[in-house]
């Protein structure tokens, strides 16, 4: 055992515990070599909660970076600029393009390296197993990633959150502590916003306490949501440690091949265009009339248009094809679909849950129509326009109209 | 070797894992006055990922001949998630995974629950291909797929929108789609040996296009039908024991994680200085009207 001493002296138990346990590994996503934008909010987000873990700890954990790819060693500064203690990354050429088990083999690998731990901490890491936590990106690519790196490390994991607290809970749990009042110390808590937009809630992952199921789990991990947090302004002047890490492959471990792969432009072009016109359940009462409404005020205006996710779901029963093409999953705004930022951004009959917010709340001029004034979009737009849409539309379509028609009459 | 040896080729089996959710659509879904889900009041159906996964497996039934297996874990009533998925691909097999001790479990706890489940499949030969959907309407995760083709040592290929299989090669070729939110999208072929473990992209559409295969295609339909009809044969239901789980792997004692508490969202504070307009004041929409004319005439071209 080291002879490490702290501060605050921890029992004999918890320091087994935190031996064991050390650290939060960030899995970094890129393309072809440039950090894909949710890596640095969540290095961001993994430096501010470890400044804050190891004041109040008394320690010196560190914020892990680990980052895959063919010729990836020109990034592990950058990542160190924004945030990183440590890079520990894995350069080779099958490693170019992602293959879910090829990845997941090899941040398991990296995860439970001791020559690894002993290069971030020396003197703490002789009963290393894992790391403390584990960040992953919420995107196609971290949640499966995700899925299968934790299902290898039996441990758990959140999905999609967007806050995060370290805090000691007293915990008094059926299962977890057999209803005993149990202190569990360094819990991550993992905020995830439900399905509904309007609940919160919160995910622990805990050992089993309990002495008939008694068990570890660790790393305590989540996915999360691109574009929530804040990367930290970029400091070139920080340093950190780099690691080379010799990945172990097999045959068997590259019979997943990636034969092509190709970039796509949208058909639906949220990028070039100046308005994005955004409707939700608000089209209910009479979705095919309502949407020709919101369809000759997106063409006055010359807008792309979007949707909230509930729409996607198809959750009326139409024949029109039209608007059917109109309700798939390439138009949704929102964390599960796109992230807008046109120069006006115009939601018709959208409550405003978080997940939508998060996905258009770079807009440049936000004008919102509800009838419902205490809609959660009324603190995120720049005018509200409180009405039924089957009324305001007609009106404000007009006057476009006819304010456009001067224009062309004018030039 | 040639194609018409007299050997025949195994026929592919096809496992698909599904999930009983509540029907979102309108008029079957309520929601309570704070917004949230009313589960009471709102019906339960086989869940639309759900859906598309077992349209992936009924293509493979109508193109390669496969024998089709359904499985969830749910409570007794997930039996109709099993008949609804039934109708939709002409299942030979459907299976049930339902225990008390199953309830509670999060996605780690699941996926060994779903790894017995196809291992059961097929008189105990599990599957060549397995096949989720994207993720559930309800939970939203989308772990449980990836987790269980890990605990199946399957590999695990996401967001399929397209795929057919070599049977001879024993192999799949799939396109995958890839949104990497904030940056591009792509599309990705893969080429990978069975078995595999893929999940259905939410745009997945099977195609069917030669004359046998829509010969194929209306003989299964009317199969599936009738199948559907009296589901309850197909049917097999697993308990615990039956699926041979260590009981500390399932259910809550196999679930690292734990709901902590459940709270409304506060509201953000207000970054912009909203402007109230009445929609029946058409003076002020004229000026809205105005002022979203002025701003998509000035900006600037991106």
């Amino acid at each position: 055992m080291s002879g490490v001493t702290q501060n605050s002296e921890p029992s004999t138990g918890d320091l087994a515990r935190i031996e064991s346990y050390q650290h939060l590994y960030v899995v970094i996503e890129h393309e072809e070599g440039i950090p894909v934008p949710v890596s640095l909010e969540m290095l961001g987000e993994a430096r501010r909660l470890m400044d804050n873990f190891n004041v109040k700890y008394s320690s010196n954990e560190k914020v892990v970076a680990v980052v895959l790819g063919d010729n990836v060693r020109h990034l592990c500064q950058e990542l160190i600029r924004f945030g990183a203690d440590v890079v520990v990354y894995a350069d080779n050429h099958s490693l170019k393009h992602y293959t879910n088990l090829l990845y997941t083999k090899i941040i398991c690998q990296i995860a439970e390296d001791k020559n690894v731990a002993s290069s971030i901490s020396p003197n703490r890491s002789e009963n290393y197993k894992k790391p403390r936590y584990m960040f992953f990106s919420a995107d196609n690519t971290g949640r499966h990633l995700s899925s299968t790196v934790l299902a290898q490390l039996e441990s758990g994991l959140a999905s999609d959150i967007n806050k995060l607290v370290i805090s000691d809970l007293e915990i008094r749990h059926e299962h977890k502590t057999k209803g005993q009042t149990v202190k569990f110390e360094k819990t991550l808590e993992m905020y995830r916003p439900d399905f509904s937009g309007f609940l919160w809630t919160t995910i622990l992952c805990l050992d089993n306490r309990n002495p008939v199921t008694a068990r570890e789990y660790h790393p305590q991990s989540c996915s999360i949501i691109p574009g929530v947090f804040e990367p930290i302004t970029k400091e070139d002047q920080r340093t950190g440690t780099i690691i080379d890490f010799e990945p172990q492959i097999s045959d068997e471990d590259l019979r997943i091949k990636v034969l092509s792969r190709n970039i796509i432009k949208s058909t639906i072009d949220f990028e070039s265009c100046k308005i994005i016109v955004s409707y939700g359940r608000g089209i209910r009462d009479s979705p095919e009339d309502n949407f020709k409404l919101i369809e000759q005020f997106a063409r006055a205006l010359n807008a792309e248009i979007g949707i909230s996710l509930p729409i996607s779901k198809r959750p009326y029963q139409t024949k029109d094809q039209h608007l059917l093409s109109y309700m798939i999953p390439e138009r949704v705004v929102g964390t599960s679909g796109r992230k807008v930022s046109p120069v006006v951004y115009i939601a018709i009959g959208i409550s405003g849950a978080v997940q939508h917010l998060a996905g258009m709340k770079e807009s440049g001029f936000v004008v919102v129509i509800n009838p419902d004034s205490d809609a959660a979009f009324r603190d995120e737009c720049d005018i509200f326009i409180k009405g039924r849409l089957e009324e305001v539309l007609p009106t404000l379509t007009e006057h476009i109209k006819k304010h456009m028609l001067m224009i062309e009459k004018r030039a | 070797m040639g194609r018409y040896d007299c050997m025949p080729v195994r026929p592919l089996n096809v496992g698909v894992i599904v999930k009983l959710e509540p029907d979102f659509s309108e008029g079957n879904v309520s929601y309570n006055p704070d917004g949230t889900l009313n589960r009471a009041e709102t019906k339960n159906i086989l869940g639309p990922h759900s859906a598309a996964a077992t349209l992936a497996a009924f293509y493979c039934k109508v193109k390669y001949g496969a024998k089709v297996a359904i499985g969830t874990m749910g409570p007794p009533i997930a039996n109709q998630a099993l008949r609804q998925a039934q109708l939709i691909s002409n299942a030979d097999e459907l299976y049930l995974y339902s225990d008390r001790i199953f309830a509670g479990a999060d996605t780690l706890a699941t996926a060994e629950v779903l790894r017995l489940g196809v291992s059961r499949m097929n008189n105990g030969l599990g599957a060549d291909i397995v096949i989720s959907g994207h993720r559930a309407s309800d939970g939203e995760t989308g772990q449980t797929g990836p987790q269980t083709a890990w605990k199946l040592g399957y590999p695990f290929i996401g967001n399929v929108i397209d795929f057919h299989i070599d049977q001879e090669g024993k192999s799949i070729y799939a396109k995958r789609f890839i949104s990497l939110y904030g940056f591009y999208d792509v599309i990705e072929e893969i080429q990978a040996p069975l078995p595999v473990f893929i999940s259905a992209d939410p745009s997945y559409k099977p195609s069917f296009n030669t004359i046998s295969e829509r010969l194929s295609l209306a003989r299964n339909l009317n199969e599936a039908r009738n199948k559907a009809d009296n589901f309850e044969k197909y049917l097999q239901v697993f308990n615990s024991e039956g699926l041979g789980a260590d009981p500390r792997y399932v259910g809550l004692p196999g679930s690292p994680t734990i709901v902590y508490k459940v709270e409304k969202i506060p509201k953000a504070k207000a970054k912009r200085r909203v402007e109230f307009v009445d929609g029946n004041d058409t003076v002020k929409l004229d000026m809205v009207a105005k002022k979203l004319i002025q701003l998509m005439t000035e900006a600037p071209i991106k």
